[in-house]
């Protein structure tokens, strides 16, 4: 027998409770001084016994209800010495089940779960049993057992995935877990023998470790399916084309299906050849702003689901200039500003200068983002536009130049600093960049910054919330992403000319504008499609940090680990969604087309595969094995079930009891 | 004082209102004149400060019994004579046993109540200009006072009564046997016990006291308890003079012990009246009016 939770047992220190009060009580049964005993005469003996009688089963029952009070809590259970159960005869029997998405198909999964449900019920009372699941990678259910009940459990517990099996792999995988093992192991792969799981080089499929194979294929002949196989957004963005493909097919009408952000906008039948490919091309949908939800799916559906629809994210292209604010828009730092914004590729195209006073006449709203070349040049009433632009969802990025020396705090974000500038710590008059955070969006492609000299800058203190993306050796902040209201101001905390520093002559410069342009404007490279079992965090769609929704709207990264650099692995099809910062971004995700194809291996391949693996091993290793401890039969309901019953006995005894020291007769 | 505020007023002989008096010369006091109190308002009762009649003072009178008030109007000596003057004594009988400690919730001891008592009657008799005596006793005599009216025996007698603590066990014969001792002349005799005793050993010590003319007053004191115990559940009862132990239900105490009890009562108020003594039973959770009237009925048949 073992206790789950032992600690309770001291409970049972409170049995001495009821001792020590049913023997102050015996020792002294309410004793009491009365004037004289002359009329007194002592009580029937018969009831003097009975009453000691029910004073003892009393107590017995008040300790017995105590010990299996604690007891209960103590969560008894008998569980068997496993080890000691194993002969030396014994095999191991390692049920290998193929969780990839094509185990969907019809009823495979249910064919493979009787399969593997034979293995067990087949294998000899003797034998050791274990189940590995086999998807996205193999996962080990328990450690082998000689608990039959429980491996049922661990199999009706499995489910497919949408993940993609690799036999190489597969064999690798179970090699490795098999490998130490001193048992005669007989190793049950049940799958349904895709040939597109088969690895490049047969040999993948030979373990290391002596093992005999059993292969339970469960697939079965003239299964036929149909898949969406990719969509393709035509240049020009006029037209949306979905390649659809059957395998195993005989042609039959379906409905190619186009929907927009959930809305069904197109749709066209059509007849895939057997065996074949057709590509349908759809006329492109009108865009909203942002990300949108492009689905290419067929009506009707077939065994498969998982692949009768592909997912994809589409963004509308929008062109947008910058505003570029400077004292004077001929002077070095719009010169270089302008070279390096208009070098940018992608949508991108103009640079717009203004004198600061010219602000309040623009509408900041229909720029990109804004650049403010030296902050210094920036008046209480441009301040105020800039701030209001900024908190309504723009950005800024805002240079501290020389003009800035007589401030005392920065304008729009309020960030405070000493009037005066600082001179680089060096000995030859400069400093370099420190510390950088090269996983924030901005900052990518950009390690050369490390080059530049500064011979001035502004020690800045960077507010709460703020992510420093470079610093100088001296640790002071060179670049802040600062967050205001709904937008982003990058703040750079040295010149955009060459009187602070060398930085716009290097050729790390263009990068650097190109990473805080695109990561201000929005419009930054992200990741809009990603494999299935790959990682998705944030950062990779160009947000700072945020909550990831998953395509069944579970939060798949919740709100508490939101910015904290955290990735989520990527089990699901369909979009998720990566939400932060007042941005939401899509990320499409698919199965792999390997999981569409059906075929089944060749035959002797098969035989070729049974016989890379026909080798025997010799018993007698159990001692060595770690084996999971059997499931521990749990007591404690007998334990409640009698304590309940003890309950009833200890208030009907002590009723009985009290009605004897009262004297009401029964 | 009026009806009302009278009425309002706690009743000066109930036991809670002496237990709460520290001195047993004010307990006396204090049941006295509430008794009296009372009294002025029953006619069939003048007793003692009553006026009874003038007298021509003669030799040997107290002068200051002289009416100075007749003898400023008359020129003549008149002495002032009240009801119940007369020459006679009392001798209190008081039980100091180990029984007489009992005491049930809320109700002040058995010996408690019998101090009262004794101290009461003891400042009534004073009042009157009676010899007072007091004999306390358990198994032995513990203490003895013969009677006297010289001044200064009142206190005396009250500081003798309020030392009396609970002794050992109870021997009714020992105080009759010193009182037939020491006392020659006929007077009045309270004895103040629970009784604990079989009738006929309360007999013998009371017939030759009422053979020698003596007046007689049993006061069996008695806790409620006693009367009419309620037990809750079975108890071991202690015998609080000889330390027998014995276990006993509810039942019992609720039946078998009253009737004997009761029957032990009924015994020995015969026994009382078969030697011509008065007996009464008093609870100690009543107030004094019943003895200190019966201890003046006595007392007026002794006048």
């Amino acid at each position: 027998m073992t206790l789950l939770a032992p600690l309770f047992l001291l409970g049972v220190i409170a049995v001495g409770l009821p001792i020590w009060l049913h023997r102050l009580s015996s020792e002294n049964p309410n004793r009491e001084q009365f004037s004289s005993a002359m009329f007194l005469e002592p009580g029937e003996p018969r009831r003097v016994l009975a009453k000691k009688v029910q004073y003892l089963l009393l107590l017995a029952l008040r300790v017995g209800l105590l010990v299996l009070l604690a007891l209960a809590f103590a969560r008894p259970a008998l569980q068997g010495a496993a080890q000691a159960l194993i002969e030396d005869t014994a095999q191991l029997h390692v049920i290998v089940m193929d969780v990839s998405a094509s185990m969907q198909h019809g009823d495979r999964w249910e064919r493979a779960r009787e399969a593997a449900l034979d293995v067990v019920d087949a294998a000899p009372s003797g034998d050791l049993l274990q189940v590995i699941a086999v998807g996205r990678g193999a996962q080990a259910l328990g450690d082998p057992t000689l608990d039959a009940a429980s491996v049922r459990q661990s199999i009706n517990a499995l489910e497919p995935e949408y993940s993609r099996t690799d036999y190489g792999e597969l064999m690798s995988s179970v090699d490795r877990m098999l490998r130490g093992i001193e048992l005669a192991t007989i190793v049950h792969v049940v799958t349904d023998l895709q040939q597109s799981s088969m690895p490049t080089r047969f040999a993948e499929l030979a373990a290391q470790t002596p093992l005999e194979l059993q292969i339970h294929d469960v697939s079965e002949a003239g299964e036929a399916n149909w898949a969406v196989q990719s969509i393709v957004w035509q240049a020009g963005g006029d037209q949306v084309s979905a390649s659809l493909r059957g395998f195993g097919t005989q042609p039959v009408s379906h409905d190619a299906v186009l929907e927009l952000n959930g809305a069904r906008v197109a749709e066209l039948p059509v007849i895939v050849p057997p065996d074949g490919t057709i590509t349908v091309t759809f006329p492109a949908p009108e865009l909203r702003a942002g990300a949108n939800r492009l689905e290419v799916f067929l009506d009707p559906g077939d065994d498969l689901a998982a692949d009768d629809r592909r997912f994809m994210v589409v963004k509308r292209p929008e062109p947008r200039s910058v505003l570029l604010v400077s004292a004077d828009p001929r002077g070095r730092d719009s010169l270089f500003l302008t070279a390096a914004l208009e070098a940018v590729s992608g949508p991108l195209t103009t640079v717009e200068p203004v004198a600061p006073a010219a602000i309040s006449e623009r509408n900041l709203r229909e720029y990109a983002f804004v650049v403010a070349a030296d902050a210094g040049v920036l008046g209480a009433a441009e301040t105020e536009d800039l701030r209001e632009y900024v908190a309504g969802g723009g950005a800024l990025f805002l240079a501290l130049g020389q003009r800035s020396g007589g401030l005392s705090i920065v304008p729009v974000t309020g960030h405070e600093y000493s009037a005066t500038t600082q001179i680089g710590a060096r000995s030859d008059g400069f400093t370099i960049v420190g510390a950088m955070d090269s996983g924030h969006p901005a900052m990518a492609g950009t390690e050369e910054l490390r080059m530049a000299k500064f011979f001035r800058f502004t020690a800045l203190t960077p507010q709460d919330g703020d992510q420093v993306m470079a610093e100088l050796e001296q640790g002071a902040p060179l670049l802040i992403d600062h967050a205001l209201g709904e937008g982003r101001v990058v703040l750079f905390a040295s010149s955009l000319d060459r009187a602070w520093n060398d930085l716009p002559v290097l050729p790390v410069f263009v990068p650097l504008v190109a990473g805080v342009t695109a990561y201000l404007s929005g419009e930054l490279t992200v990741q809009t499609e990603a494999q299935l079992g790959t990682t998705l965090s944030p950062r990779a769609v160009g947000l700072a940090g945020g909550q990831i929704f998953a395509p069944d709207g579970g939060a798949a990264l919740g709100i508490a680990a939101a910015g904290s650099g955290n990735e989520v692995v990527l089990d699901q099809i369909g979009f998720y969604e990566v939400v932060g910062g007042g941005l939401t971004e899509l990320v499409a995700v698919n199965l792999d087309p390997n999981e569409s194809d059906l075929t089944p291996v060749e035959p002797n391949a098969v035989e070729r595969w049974l016989s890379l693996n026909a080798g025997s091993v010799q018993g007698g290793g159990a001692a060595d094995l770690e084996l999971a401890p059997s499931e521990p039969t749990p007591l404690w309901p007998w334990v409640l079930s009698l304590l309940i019953v003890v309950v009833f006995m200890e208030s009907w005894v002590g009723n009985w009891h009290l009605r004897v020291r009262r004297g009401i007769a029964a | 004082m009026s009806e009302r505020a009278s009425a309002a007023a706690p009743n000066l002989l109930s036991p809670e209102v002496l237990a709460s008096l520290s001195n047993l010369d004010l307990v006396a006091r204090a049941a006295v004149h509430g008794f009296l109190n009372g009294l002025h308002r029953s006619p069939q009762f003048g007793f003692s400060q009553e006026f009874a009649e003038y007298r021509a003072y003669s030799e040997g009178d107290d002068p200051r019994f002289v009416d100075w008030n007749v003898y400023a109007r008359t020129e003549r000596t008149y002495i002032k004579r009240y009801l119940g003057e007369t020459n006679t004594h009392l001798v209190i009988l008081l039980d100091s046993s180990a029984s007489m400690a009992y005491a049930s919730k809320k109700n002040v001891t058995k010996l408690q109540y019998a101090k009262f008592l004794a101290a009461t009657l003891a400042y009534l008799a004073a009042r009157q200009h009676d010899a007072v005596g007091l004999i306390i006793f358990d198994e032995e005599v513990r203490d003895h006072r013969p009677p006297s009216s010289r001044i200064g025996r009142l206190h005396a007698v009250l500081h003798a009564i309020d030392r009396a603590e609970p002794g050992t066990g109870t021997d009714l014969s020992v105080p009759f046997e010193r009182f037939q001792q020491y006392q020659k002349g006929r007077g009045l005799v309270c004895v103040i016990s629970d009784f604990y005793c079989e009738p006929e050993a309360m007999l013998k010590g009371v017939q030759p006291l009422a053979y020698q003319g003596q007046d007689v007053v049993l006061f069996q004191v008695l806790d409620p308890e006693e009367l009419e115990p309620d037990l809750k559940e079975s108890a071991l009862l202690e015998d609080m003079e000889t330390g027998e132990a014995m276990e006993v239900s509810p039942i019992f105490m609720r039946s078998r012990y009253r009737e004997r009890i009761q029957e032990h009562l009924e015994a020995l108020a015969k026994t009382a009246a078969r030697a011509n003594a008065d007996y009464q039973l008093l609870r100690t959770d009543e107030p004094l009016d019943s003895a200190l009237r019966n201890y003046l009925t006595f007392r007026q048949r002794r006048g």
